[in-house]
C-alpha cells in the first residue's frame, strides 16, 4: 500500500489546539474540562457493514463498555462520538456526512475495520467510498477485519488517553479545511451536493474559520444551495388536496 | 437573621438535592449494570457526564423558547427542593405545603413540552405527547395519595406530617398506617421516574429518545441535572409522607435511597406498555388500591 500517510492521523492547518487561557483557575477548570470529556463518550454507533457485530460484545456484560463511561446514545445532537463500523458506500456516505454535520463539538469519528481505512476488500467496487479520512475528519481507525472488542476498547482507550491531553481536535479540522472535505465529497456526490447545515457561518460563529474554510468548492457550492425553507402545513386528506 | 437562615436554607437544599441526586443516578445505573451482570460505571460518571455536557463548544438551539423550556424544566424542580424538608432545614415547607408541591412537581413535564415544541422534531412531539399523557396517568392515584396523607394527618403541611411520624415511632409511619395508600404511592413513583415498564415516551429506539431528540450539549445537560433532582424528589417525597422523613442525615438518606432503589430493581427486567396499556394499568390498579386506601382510612 502506497498511501501510508494517511494513517495514523493528524489534523492538517492551524491545529493550535484551544487557545490557551490565562490564570490559575481556569487553567484548572480546562484540565477538569479535558478529564470529564475523555471520561463521559456518548457514541452513535453507524453501524454499515459488518463491523458492527463486534459493538455488542463490547458494550454488554462480557466487556462493558459503560465501566470507561462510553454508553450508547441515539440521536446526532447527543452523541460525542461517530462510529462508522464498515465498508461506506457513496449512499451511506451521504447519511454518514449529514449525521456528522449535526452533531455538537467536539466530535469525534471512529473508523472500525479495514473497510473504513483504505476500502478493505472492496477496494475495486465502484460503488464504495474508500478512505473515509477523505470526507470527514476520522479521529482514530481500529484497523481489522473485523476488529475484536480487545481491539475496540484498547482503541477507544486510546481516544480517551487523546482528549485528556488535548490531542484529539481533528473536528476542528472539519471547519478549517472544508474546502477541501467538500470538494471530496463533490467529486463523489456531484456539483449539486448540499446538506442543511451552513458548516461556513458555523465556522464563523465559532471562530474557526480559516484561510481554507472557503475556497472554489465552497463557491460552487453557494451557486447552487437552496436555502431550508418549513415546509408548509396542510390539513385534510391526500384526496381533498387534488383539484 | 431568621432571613438570613431561610436565604442559606434555599440556597443550600437545591444543592444538597442536586448531589444526593448524582448518586441516585449513579445507583440506578449500578442497578441495571448489576442485573446485566456488568460492572457499571465509576462513582462519579454522573457528574463527568454533565460537565461534559456543559463544556461542548459547539450548542445546537432552536430558539428562545428552547432555552426557557429547559430553563423552566430545572427551576420546577430547584423550587420543588425548598418545599421538600430534610433534616436540620425545612425550607418553605411548613409555608408552601402538599398541593404547592403538587403543582410544583408539573412544571418540568410542561417546560419541556414548551422547548421540545419548538424543536420541530417529529419524534419530540410524539414523546412530549406520550409524557404528558403518562403524566395524566400517574397523577391520579399521585393525587389520591396526597389528598389521602393529608386527610389522615388533618394538615398539607409536609413539616407536621413529618413530625406527627417521627412523634409515632415506626408503627405510626405511613406506610404502616396507611399500606394501601403507600403501595399506590410507589406505584406513581416508579411511573414517575418514567423508567420501564412506564418508559415509552424515551423508547430510544423507536423515537430516539422522544423529548431529548434534539437536546444537545447544555440542553442535554440541563435535563441530566433535572433527573437527579427528579430522583430526589421523588424519593424523598416519598419518605417524608410514608416513612417518617428523616431524623437524621443517615435514616433520611438510607430510606430516600431505598424508596428510589425499589422501581430501579423492578425496572430493568421488564420490557415497555404501550401508552394505552399503560393509562389502563395505571388508571386501574393503582387508582383502584388508592380509592381502598381511601375508604379504609375514612372509616
Amino acid at each position: 500500500m502506497s498511501d501510508l500517510k494517511q494513517i495514523p492521523i493528524h489534523a492538517e492547518g492551524d491545529a493550535g489546539g484551544d487557545p490557551k487561557s490565562e490564570g490559575l483557575f481556569t487553567r484548572v477548570f480546562d484540565e477538569l474540562k479535558a478529564f470529564c470529556r475523555s471520561r463521559s463518550l456518548f457514541m452513535l454507533h453507524y453501524c454499515t457493514g459488518c463491523g458492527a457485530i463486534e459493538l455488542p460484545p463490547a458494550m454488554t456484560s462480557r466487556f462493558d463498555m459503560e465501566r470507561l463511561g462510553i454508553q450508547p446514545m441515539v440521536t446526532p445532537r447527543q452523541a460525542d462520538i461517530l462510529l462508522v463500523t464498515g465498508y461506506v458506500s457513496i449512499k451511506t456516505l451521504k447519511r454518514i456526512i449529514l449525521t456528522y454535520e449535526q452533531m455538537g463539538g467536539p466530535k469525534y469519528v471512529i473508523g472500525i475495520c479495514s473497510c473504513t481505512v483504505n476500502g478493505g476488500m472492496y477496494w475495486q467496487s465502484y460503488a464504495t467510498a474508500k478512505v473515509l479520512n477523505e470526507y470527514l475528519p476520522v479521529d482514530l481507525y481500529i484497523a481489522g477485519c473485523m476488529p475484536r472488542p480487545e481491539a475496540v476498547i484498547t482503541g477507544m482507550r486510546q481516544l480517551m488517553e487523546n482528549i485528556r491531553t488535548g490531542k484529539a481536535d481533528n473536528w476542528k479540522d472539519y471547519y478549517r479545511r472544508y474546502d477541501h472535505y467538500l470538494g471530496n465529497q463533490q467529486q463523489l456526490f456531484g456539483e449539486r451536493w448540499q446538506t442543511p447545515t451552513d458548516v461556513i457561518g458555523e465556522a464563523d460563529h465559532y471562530g474557526l474559520a480559516g484561510p481554507e474554510t472557503t475556497g472554489p468548492h465552497t463557491a460552487l457550492l453557494q451557486q447552487h444551495q437552496v436555502p431550508l425553507q418549513p415546509l408548509e402545513m396542510r390539513l385534510g386528506s391526500r384526496q381533498e388536496r387534488k383539484p | 437573621m431568621d432571613a438570613l437562615n431561610l436565604a442559606l436554607e434555599l440556597i443550600l437544599m437545591p444543592l444538597v438535592a442536586f448531589v444526593v441526586g448524582l448518586f441516585m443516578v449513579l445507583m440506578m445505573r449500578k442497578i441495571a449494570a448489576r442485573i446485566q451482570r456488568r460492572v457499571g460505571p465509576p462513582l462519579l460518571q454522573p457528574l463527568y457526564d454533565i460537565i461534559k455536557l456543559y463544556g461542548k463548544q459547539t450548542q445546537i438551539s432552536h430558539g428562545l423558547v428552547h432555552d426557557i423550556g429547559i430553563v423552566m424544566a430545572v427551576g420546577g424542580y430547584v423550587a420543588a427542593e425548598t418545599l421538600l424538608p430534610v433534616p436540620g432545614m425545612d425550607g418553605l415547607a411548613d409555608r408552601g405545603g402538599l398541593i404547592t408541591l403538587a403543582y410544583l412537581m408539573m412544571i418540568p413535564s410542561l417546560g419541556l413540552a414548551l422547548g421540545v415544541g419548538q424543536c420541530a422534531n417529529p419524534n419530540g412531539s410524539i414523546g412530549i405527547a406520550r409524557a404528558l399523557t403518562a403524566m395524566l396517568a400517574y397523577d391520579i392515584p399521585f393525587v389520591i395519595v396526597i389528598f389521602g396523607v393529608a386527610w389522615h394527618y388533618g394538615t398539607t403541611n409536609l413539616a407536621d406530617i413529618i413530625a406527627l411520624q417521627q412523634a409515632a415511632g415506626p408503627g405510626g409511619w405511613g406506610a404502616a398506617t396507611m399500606p394501601l395508600l403507600a403501595l399506590a404511592g410507589l406505584f406513581s413513583v416508579h411511573a414517575m421516574l418514567g423508567k420501564q415498564p412506564f418508559e415509552i415516551y424515551v423508547a430510544p429506539a423507536e423515537i430516539a429518545t422522544g423529548p431529548m431528540v434534539e437536546m444537545g450539549g447544555k440542553f442535554l445537560g440541563g435535563l441530566f441535572v433535572m433527573q437527579t433532582f427528579q430522583f430526589y424528589t421523588a424519593g424523598v417525597l416519598y419518605a417524608s409522607l410514608f416513612l417518617g422523613g428523616g431524623e437524621n442525615w443517615l435514616t433520611f438518606l438510607v430510606k430516600a435511597f431505598a424508596v428510589v432503589a425499589i422501581p430501579m430493581c423492578i425496572a430493568f427486567l421488564f420490557p415497555r406498555y404501550r401508552t394505552e396499556d399503560l393509562l389502563k394499568m395505571i388508571w386501574k390498579w393503582p387508582v383502584l388500591l388508592g380509592l381502598a386506601g381511601l375508604w379504609l382510612i375514612m372509616h
